[in-house]
């Protein structure tokens, strides 16, 4: 009975979240008089492409991937280089005002880009970073600092003193201790931070729309959310195009799946 | 003595970060509430409490906060139900477990505009799946209906976060609990409200408290739900007006007051949370 009711919940539960999903990939491969038949099928009675074609050939999909690719890429590169040697000095060093940064850090890490972004936005302005891939990857950097630091403070936690101590009297200098013992060890807690900030800067919506105007600027969430907002909505390239942002997400998540619990107890997903 | 310089200055470069594109922002963000100021052209005004009495006096600013407390109060609602009921299924031993709850937990990790776009497709009015397979032709963007549906949206897209969290937190709950309580004849329900929910009890507090911030702040679900067709005024929440006050009324200076006022709504709101906790937990 018990397990009657557990397989009926997990279908109920699967099919809620799954189903949306597969919907939109079965209506980018349908053929486009398919997509609007009553009553609707199910699979493409014959698989196509061709959404897949127009998407790539009538609209700058392409630019806007190589924008999503750059900007999400430079994002991870920057957060972590500058997160991953903060949290080392954050768990390592004792000094006045660490408990405070600590803090002021998981302060920022409650803000939402809707309470910052008008001055942030006049900010760039007068930096003339408006308009610019670099400014979006250091509004995304500053955006996701916070819940990288936070997320690798707890990897560095974990990783016991006494194996760089160890080091250390052996005569290694601080740097080869880091190089040899701690970052091998805390590896696993910079890629899971690193894809979590990928996610984070692949996703972003608002920051991306209100920093750049130029088209050929324009990062994927931004261009689908136009490629909507046009006159008549071709279903089928929308749906391709939704199913095709979705890949490096899945292959990501296939990744950091196991990460996720611990990440929620660091505070490394927010949104 | 140097140990403490090495800590700055490893820490001093994202410090330096978060304080001039973070908080120094924050801080600017305040200045500009007392200024008019042109979204795109230099120069400003002083003009004191100004835009604060525009803001107190603008019918709509009450319409979307009211319009934001609907949002955020019934979708955090939803979200602890379906996320603390998807956990403790979760955390139940059945085959494929993993996969189910990789699959439960993948809406939290999509752009915002792609779920908006398969929803805005489900719920199509003329060639929806949703209203073919319920026999009606419901309207879900219009005035009538694009609460519920950008409700259901925000729901399906963030239950997640709750499911994780509350799922992270039953792992952790010693088993003999359980076994001390069945030995003393406790039923399944008696066993769930004196030993999980207490258990609980943490973790659901920071929940409360993260997705309130986040639910009363979100701007992309709604927004990208106006888009391409939606009754945009029956959804114009405090984050929307706000931004439209900026950057589509180009008047800096007010939206400054409005996102100051959101930002002290939630200071006042997590410190009556606070509060109200702490004398829960006296009694």
């Amino acid at each position: 009975m018990k397990r009657i009711g557990i397989a009926a919940g997990a279908a109920a539960l699967v099919f809620f979240t799954a189903f949306p999903f597969a919907w939109m990939a079965l209506t980018a491969f349908k053929r486009p008089y398919e997509i609007f038949t009553t009553p609707p099928t199910l699979l493409p009675a014959s698989f196509t492409l061709e959404n897949v074609t127009r998407l790539f050939e009538q609209t700058r999909f392409i630019t806007y991937l190589g924008n999503s690719v750059l900007v999400a890429s430079a994002t991870v590169l920057l957060t972590l280089a500058v997160a991953t040697p903060a949290a080392y000095g954050l768990t390592r060093f004792r000094w006045r005002g660490r408990e405070l940064v600590a803090a002021s850090v998981l302060f920022t890490y409650m803000f939402a880009p809707i309470m910052v972004i008008i001055p942030f936005y006049v900010l760039m302005r007068a930096l003339e970073l408006t308009n610019t891939r670099a400014g979006l990857v250091l509004a995304y950097s500053a955006f996701c600092l916070p819940f990288a630091l936070w997320l690798l403070r707890s990897f560095f936690q974990s990783i016991p003193l006494e194996l760089e101590e160890a080091a250390l009297t052996d005569g290694a200098s601080r740097a080869r201790a880091v190089i040899h013992v701690v970052l091998p060890l805390a590896l696993p807690g910079v890629i899971a931070t690193g894809t979590f900030t990928f996610i984070l800067a692949w996703n972003d919506y608002i920051l991306a729309r209100v920093l750049l105007a130029a088209d050929e600027l324009k990062t994927l969430p931004v261009g689908i959310a136009d490629l909507y907002n046009a006159s008549v909505v071709d279903w089928g390239m929308i749906m391709a195009a939704g199913t095709l942002v979705l890949l490096p997400v899945l292959a990501v998540f296939v990744f950091i799946q196991r990460y996720l619990v611990a990440g929620w107890g660091s505070g490394g997903i927010k949104g | 003595m140097r140990a403490a310089r090495a800590g700055w200055l490893l820490v001093l470069p994202a410090a330096a970060l978060i304080a001039a594109l973070s908080l120094y922002p924050v801080g600017y963000g305040i200045w500009l509430s007392f200024y008019n100021k042109h979204a795109f052209f230099p120069g400003e005004q002083f003009i004191g409490l100004a835009n604060y009495g525009a803001v107190l006096a603008d019918e709509e600013f009450w319409r979307s906060l009211r319009l934001g407390l609907v949002y955020s109060l019934s979708t955090i609602v939803l979200q602890l139900l379906i996320g603390t009921a998807a956990a403790l299924l979760l955390n139940e031993a059945f085959p494929a477990r993993g996969l189910v709850r990789a699959v439960a937990i993948f809406p939290y990790v999509v752009p915002t505009v792609v779920a908006i776009i398969i929803w805005k497709w489900l719920l199509n009015n003329q060639f929806g799946l949703v209203n073919y397979a319920l026999g009606v032709s419901i309207s879900w963007f219009g005035r009538d209906w694009i609460m519920v549906s950008l409700i259901l949206v925000s729901v399906w897209q963030f239950f997640p976060f709750v499911l994780l969290a509350v799922l992270a937190r039953l792992q952790t709950i010693p088993l003999d609990l359980y076994e001390a309580a069945k030995v003393d004849g406790a039923n399944a329900w008696r066993r769930f409200v004196h030993i999980t929910l207490p258990q609980l009890a943490g973790v659901l507090f920071v929940v409360v408290l993260l997705r309130s911030v986040w639910m009363f702040t979100k701007f992309d679900t709604p927004w990208l739900m106006i888009q391409g067709g939606g009754a945009e005024p029956y959804i114009r929440t405090l984050p929307i007006y706000t931004f439209q006050r900026t950057f589509a009324y180009y008047e800096a200076g007010r939206g400054s007051a409005m996102a100051v006022l959101m930002f002290l709504l939630l200071v006042v709101a997590a410190a009556l949370y606070f509060r109200l906790w702490r004398r829960e937990e006296q009694l």
